[in-house]
């Protein structure tokens, strides 16, 4: 029994401790910002976290006039962790609104959960479509892309530009790649192009050479994935000595500024096409970019990630403003409303949807003082998620999937 | 006896306290932790019974997820029968699993679940059409009965911990049945038991079966709870959460594995406030604490009351706690 009473008394007590250790009640603003910051993934969180410092500093009058404070959280870019610490946003640390996910998956995770909450929640680099597509909410905005967004543009370049009928396709097999490749294809056979050959290989693949054996032909190989997978593809692919046969086209993420001195100056001349580009000549970006190098040293490149980032805490705390407080429903419509005539990487506003309608770069990889850096050759103005495309008649159809769209332009699809 | 029952009404007093004294969080937290403290009980029915060390047990879990996932959102079909769909397809799976591994020894028992285990994630990651691959399948949903929203956060709670108890009670008679025993004898010795003419591949192979299904309820719940099913709980990296948690609480005993449970995601979210770098704090912490009771924290407490009782034989260990 003795043992019962101490137990007893000090679980009470413990319970106690715990039940009023996170009761806060006060006027504080609290913007919350999840990414994956350990883990595979922590460099897309990294860049993520650093953006977001940059615009914290900023904008520090304006935090200090609204009473705004900022808190962190690492998703370890897991789906399940994500839900964790957005509930722990919500009912421990009183956060009014939420910048992130950064990753496909958890942004997933994290649609499903801010529809249940009611959060305003700003996703930053998560690209699924389907966040603002057909599993849209109220409640969520992107600051980011879709992973199609850039591809439409991209295949109408490469058919119209290039003159590339034919395509090879090699990429990581799973949502990201498709709905990329799904992108590609749509703006590649509206512009007439003939066929795209699909190959898809498990992520984590570090030998291609029976795929690179057996490559069918065509006018252009497109490497649709990123990563380690892309670094050891782009290794074998010059190896093999076939970029003398086809030359090779990237995913937005392919010729990534992480990889390039890795790939050296084969990657010279690459192409491939973001919202985005490290190389941009515009005032706003080399100001974003020079005072990004003053905060976190000229050795750290800021990617797309970190400009999202930066962007999607800027919408926050400009809806904060013209909110004038945290009400939920002012919060959400002003995020709606968003306008960014000056963001780094070009204007752009949200479309009735929620996601960013920006300029779409096609880069090509080139020596700038001594770096390798994507610098854009084309820009299309005002691409909008849905691309070329009407939104009902897209959202209408199939999302994209392994098999769709198909792979031959003439297919009554395309009609 | 008198000891046990006392031990359990205290559980009890604490799951009910719980709800009404903590805040929202603390109480999804809870929730968490019981979804996990099943998955860590059928990983240490296997381990502590059998000597079995299984890496599919999330698996299991994972299965179950997807089922409800699947036929729930994509098919709509009603939620009780989704739920026994999903718990009858889990059994299902952990027969085929069962019969493939029944035979096998501690090594080899490990590799197979391992190879089990990473080929329904990857199928999970690639079977597009039917799992949505990386994306996984969102929007996951108790229902609603009138005023009774189950999927609020203490209403989920009253259910989970209503279930949780109970499979708890069960295991607790099965370990105290002549089955129970009988999986202990296997351990300790299988010719012997084999010898006595007790049908030792079947017992085996039950106790396979009924971890599975105890791993199927977790991922029920699990799903449930994130409202989203996606690859990553199938991934290596949960299955060797579950089997830390289990080594740390002690998976020798029934309250090991929700003892384990507990203080790792007590660990996690307390240091996680205080550091990006929570990981490292929460090795060490495993570390010391293995080091220092390698038969994990439910034996130390045990030990602690039986010094006071009069001892007791130990059944699968010598007198010096080493596995015979």
């Amino acid at each position: 029994m003795k043992y019962a009473k101490t137990l007893i008394v000090s679980s009470i007590s413990a319970l106690a401790v715990g039940a009023t250790a996170h009761l806060q009640a006060d006027d504080t603003l609290r913007i919350g910002v999840i990414g994956p910051t350990t883990g595979v993934f922590s460099f897309f969180g990294e860049q993520q976290r650093m953006g977001v410092e940059l615009a914290m500093e900023e904008l520090a009058e304006q935090l200090e006039a609204l009473n705004i404070e900022v808190e962190f959280y690492d998703s370890q870019g897991d789906a399940e962790t994500t839900v964790d610490r957005l509930r722990a946003m919500e009912s421990r640390d009183d956060v009014d609104l939420v910048v992130g996910p950064v990753l496909g998956g958890t942004g997933l995770a994290g649609l499903e959960w801010a529809k249940s909450s009611g959060m305003p929640t700003v996703i930053s680099y998560s690209a699924p479509e389907d966040i603002t597509m057909r599993d849209r909410a109220e409640n969520v905005v992107r600051a980011g892309w879709t992973g199609a967004q850039p591809m439409f543009a991209f295949g109408e370049y490469v058919a119209e530009e290039l003159g590339h009928q034919r395509i090879v396709m090699v990429g990581q097999d799973y949502s990201f790649p498709y709905n990329q490749l799904g992108g590609f294809l749509k703006g590649f056979c509206a512009a007439g192009g003939e066929s795209v050959e699909r190959i898809w290989h498990p992520t984590g693949t570090s030998d291609y050479s029976s795929i690179l054996a057996t490559l069918p032909d065509g006018d252009a190989l497109l490497y649709n994935g990123a990563g380690s997978d892309g670094l050891a593809f782009f290794q074998q692919y010059y190896d093999f000595g076939i970029d003398a046969q086809m030359p090779l086209l990237g995913g937005s993420n392919f010729f990534a500024v992480g990889d390039l001195p890795e790939m050296g100056e084969q990657a010279i001349g690459g192409l491939s096409a973001l919202q985005y580009a490290e190389g941009l000549e515009t005032d706003n970006f080399q100001a974003f970019r020079d005072a990004f190098w003053a905060m976190h040293g000229d050795e750290v490149m800021p990617l797309a990630p970190a400009e999202h980032g930066y962007v999607a805490f800027m919408m926050a705390v400009n809806a904060f403003e013209s909110a004038n407080g945290g009400d939920r429903d002012a919060l959400i419509a002003a995020l709606r409303e968003t306008e960014m005539p000056d963001a780094p990487r070009g204007p752009f506003h949200l479309d009735e949807y929620g996601n960013p309608v920006q300029n779409i770069y096609i880069n090509e990889v080139q020596e700038v003082d001594g770096r390798l850096v994507n610098v854009p050759i084309k820009t299309y103005e005002n691409v909008s998620q849905f691309g070329p495309f009407d939104a009902e008649e897209y959202l209408a159809g199939e999302p994209d999937s392994r098999d769709f769209p198909p792979g031959n332009c003439s297919d009554p699809y395309y009609d | 006896m008198k000891r046990e029952y006392l031990i359990i009404v205290m559980i009890l007093v604490a799951l009910l306290a719980w709800p009404l004294v903590m805040g929202n969080y603390a109480v999804s937290q809870a929730n968490r932790a019981m979804i996990y403290a099943l998955a860590a009980l059928s990983f240490s029915l296997l381990a502590g019974r059998l000597g079995w060390f299984s890496l599919c047990q999330t698996t299991f879990a994972g299965i179950s997820g997807y089922t409800i996932a699947i036929l729930g959102v994509r098919f709509g079909l009603p939620f009780p029968l989704v739920v026994t769909l999903a718990l009858l397809l889990t059994t299902l799976s952990a027969v085929i699993f069962g019969l493939l591994t029944v035979r096998s020894r501690k090594v080899s028992f490990l590799m197979l679940t391992l190879a089990l285990g990473q080929m329904v994630w990857a199928l999970s990651f690639q079977w597009v059409d039917v799992t949505g691959g990386y994306n996984g399948i969102a929007g996951v949903r108790m229902p609603v009965y009138g005023d009774l929203n189950l999927n609020d956060t203490r209403v989920f709670y009253a259910l989970v911990a209503t279930v949780t108890v109970a499979i708890y009670l069960a295991v607790w008679r099965v370990y105290r049945s002549p089955f129970g025993l009988l999986l202990l004898g296997i351990q300790e010795n299988e010719q012997r038991m084999r010898a006595l003419g007790h049908p030792v591949a079947l017992a085996r192979f039950t106790a396979f079966v009924l971890a599975g299904a105890i791993a199927g309820v977790a991922g029920v719940f699990l799903v449930y709870d994130m409202g989203i099913m996606s690859p990553s709980p199938l991934g290596l990296g949960h299955a060797v959460w579950v089997l830390t948690a289990a080594v740390l609480g002690g998976y020798r005993s029934l309250l090991g594995p929700a003892i384990g449970v507990a203080v790792l995601i007590a660990l996690e979210t307390l240091v996680s406030q205080y550091t990006d770098r929570h990981m490292m704090v929460i090795g060490v912490v495993l570390l010391l604490s293995i080091l220092l009771m390698p038969r994990g924290l439910a034996e130390m407490f045990e030990q602690h009351f039986k010094r006071k009782s009069k001892p007791q034989a130990s059944v699968t260990t010598t007198t010096r706690g080493e596995e015979p």
